[in-house]
């Protein structure tokens, strides 16, 4: 039950996610689209804050907290709107975090090798709310002061403390500097235990692209800064605990639960944030796939592996690496580590000789599937064929937005209209992702007699098995391993990067590429070819 | 510029002033009812209850262990009483805190009042058995009772003195 709840949750944030992405992508190009970016952005985010903070830091006094801010906020020149920026990332931090934690859910990358990104993901939100209550509250205004007296109440119904934490703040006796310091001491480890997460957070992650591309990040940089300048945030007045703060500028960033809990007993609270918590932690038993569906992962065919290393150096996961061989023959063989391995089948793509891959999507398997597709669908001279990436916008067509002339297998459009008039049948050749597409099977459609092969993925940026569009562009564009081989007429392929919510790009492209197969000659069909030996052939040569 | 990157610039703009926004909105914490604070801990007052040991039970003691008698030593708990204009708000029996008991008794109360002038009387006293003899010194009861002028917002904190021997109100000072 809960787990189809889950699944029925992803997929609603799924389609979201999809129309948001296509706006973005829209704006913004799929190379600097923020929401591509989000957990780089967020590590964006914690270098302004080490960076600004460190300004701060220089002017704070714990003796004098309120007034050593205030003091910098006086500074007009300066100190307001570093302090300005400071309070901007953070709460862009947050922001950026829960859009990335969201993006995983929906993608459902979230079980398997990758519970590990989820749960460390996890805890460095927590971390992250930490540092910004410890923030709040050295500031010592009246927001402050709620989630410092907030948070004593919250941690008194434990029991741990045989003096009541929140008689700290009922204003019998001021606050000791030595309160000031330890909070500020936490304000400043915990980026530390945030450095320390985030190195767990990427660990399984080859070649971690830390910081998003450079215009998105000096764009960022400086919309911070825009807003900081131009709308600095206020200070608000001294906390008096002999007082009840009434109506206070806060952040909703991090204190959105405040107007929450505190009409609540302190055990309720523990009760709402350890159920929240929990399920969190559930995600990744809840989105796993039942055992029949979850996708096996890869394995190496010790026959046909040459050593060659490729697939240890294209893994996205680091899931690959290269031993002694045991079958008698010279050099290394590559060995899968499946508690690593999320069945992405880049490798699949990536091995020329087709020894590697998951069950059922080798190179060798792939190119099955084509010759069964071929034998299917007949592609004529004058046919496109579209290889596409089932995350992308080939894997709703029709979902979203309608196509037209286009749909999977070959479905008509309607009958007699212009767009069905001006381009004939497109069918799709789904695949997982193009990463792990075999080049072979784009040269087996082209010399089957194709018109053209256009190949439909997801955006860089936003595949699914991390590189595999970047190792698809190299294999077909710069001669990577397992390169699309010479022969093959490029003027017959195209790629086209449209995600699940671009339909109308893919459609327009198809438009276009259409027009130019069209103004080709014919294309020849080959009748004798054996793709696969020549590939086995040639893997085995290089 | 084209109008795709002047768009661009506008939505970042906006998406980053709505963060803004979200960090510096006001947020009602509602404080239109003044309080009432007890805050107070008193390290309690220790009882002693002893007994004489029977023969049968000092021969199974060791040797250098038969005392003849037994105490044990406990801290009181305290009875809390509150009355607000009269009416009875709180009576309730307050025990000292820790595993054993033996940690000091702790008040934090915050009780919700109407603005406007409000009779408070507080009794704060331990609870001791009839034959009980607390040590000399040490103070077994706490009382406070008198008028207090509440506006909307205010805290009024009942705790102890410096000396730790009466309850005292404090308020806000005057700006």
């Amino acid at each position: 039950m809960a787990a189809s709840g889950s699944r029925a949750a992803g997929g609603v944030g799924l389609r979201a996610l999809a129309r948001l992405d296509a706006a973005f992508n829209a704006l913004y190009t799929w190379r600097f689209n923020p929401l591509y970016h989000s957990g780089a952005l967020v590590v964006a985010c914690f270098g302004v804050l080490l960076a600004t903070g460190a300004y701060l830091l220089l002017f704070y006094r714990i003796g004098a907290p309120h007034e050593s801010v205030a003091a910098i906020d006086a500074q007009w020149w300066g100190g307001r709107w570093i302090r300005g920026m400071h309070r901007y990332a953070s709460a862009l931090a947050v922001v950026a975090a829960v859009l990335h934690g969201f993006r995983m859910f929906a993608q459902r990358r979230t079980w398997g090798p990758r519970a590990l990104a989820w749960v460390s993901g996890g805890v460095l939100l927590g971390i992250l709310f930490v540092c910004g209550w410890t923030g709040y509250v050295m500031a010592w205004d009246v927001h402050g002061q709620v989630l410092a007296a907030e948070g004593a109440r919250i941690l008194d119904a434990l029991p741990v403390f045989s003096e009541p934490l929140g008689r700290a703040f009922t204003g019998e006796a001021p606050l000791p500097d030595a309160f000031f310091f330890m909070n500020l001491f936490a304000h400043i480890a915990a980026p530390v235990g945030i450095a320390l997460f985030l190195w767990v957070h990427v660990s399984r992650l080859a070649r971690v692209q830390l910081l998003p591309p450079k215009r998105l990040l000096w764009g960022a940089v400086g919309c911070l800064a825009i807003a900081a300048v131009a709308w600095p945030p206020p200070l608000g007045s001294k906390a008096d605990l002999l007082k009840l703060p009434s109506v206070v500028p806060a952040d909703w960033v991090y204190g959105f639960w405040l107007p929450a809990t505190r009409t609540m007993a302190a055990g309720w609270v523990w009760v709402a944030g350890g159920s929240i918590v929990a399920a969190a932690l559930l995600v990744p038993f809840l989105t796993k796939p039942r055992a029949e569906k979850a996708p096996s992962p890869s394995w190496v065919n010790p026959r046909h592996c040459t050593g060659c290393e490729q697939c240890f150096q294209d893994c996205p996961y680091e899931a690959i690496s290269m031993v002694e061989r045991d079958d008698g023959r010279d050099g290394l063989v590559g060995w899968v580590d499946t508690a690593k391995c999320v069945s992405c089948g880049v490798c699949a793509g990536s091995c020329a000789p087709m020894g590697v891959g998951p069950d059922g999507r080798t190179g060798r398997d792939q190119l099955a599937r084509t010759q069964e597709f071929l034998a299917e669908a007949r592609p004529g001279p004058s046919d496109v064929v579209i290889v596409g990436c089932m995350h992308g916008a080939a894997g709703s067509v029709g979902a979203l937005e309608p196509l037209g002339p286009l749909g999977p297998a070959g479905v008509d459009g309607p009958a007699g209209s212009a767009a069905s008039a001006a381009v004939p049948e497109a069918r799709i050749f789904p695949v997982g992702c193009v990463g792990s597409l075999h080049t072979s099977v784009i040269e087996y459609l082209v010399r089957a007699g194709a018109g053209g092969v256009l190949v439909a993925t997801c955006p860089p940026r936003d595949c699914r098995s991390r590189e595999g569009v970047k190792w698809f562009d190299e294999r077909v564009h710069n001669g990577r391993e397992a390169e699309l081989q010479e022969r093959v007429d490029r003027r017959r392929i195209d790629v086209v990067y449209a995600g699940a919510g671009e339909a109308r790009v893919l459609r327009d492209r198809v438009a276009r590429f259409w027009s130019s197969v069209r103004a080709m000659d014919a294309a020849r069909a080959e009748r004798q070819f054996e793709v696969g030996a020549e590939c086995e052939a040639e893997g085995a040569a290089s | 510029m084209t109008a795709r990157r002047a768009g661009a610039a506008l939505v970042a703009i906006a998406l980053t002033g709505g963060v803004a926004w979200l960090s510096r909105a006001p947020m009602d914490f509602g404080a239109d009812d003044p309080i009432v604070r007890l805050s107070w801990r008193v390290a309690g007052v220790p009882v002693e209850a002893c007994r004489t040991r029977t023969d049968e039970e000092l021969a199974t003691l060791p040797v250098h262990m038969r005392s003849p008698r037994e105490c044990t030593r406990a801290l009181a708990p305290f009875a809390l009483d509150v009355a607000v204009d009269g009416r009875p708000v709180v009576r309730d029996t307050l025990f000292p805190k820790g595993m054993r008991g033996d940690r000091p008794v702790q008040v934090l109360r915050d009780l919700s009042a109407e603005a406007g002038v409000v009779a408070l009387s507080v009794r704060f006293e331990a609870v001791l058995a009839e034959d009980a003899e607390p040590p000399g010194g040490i103070p077994t009861g706490y009382a406070w009772s008198g008028e207090i002028n509440l506006a909307s917002g205010d805290v009024a904190l009942l705790t102890l003195d410096g000396a730790g021997e009466h309850l005292v109100m404090r308020r806000q000072q005057a700006p």
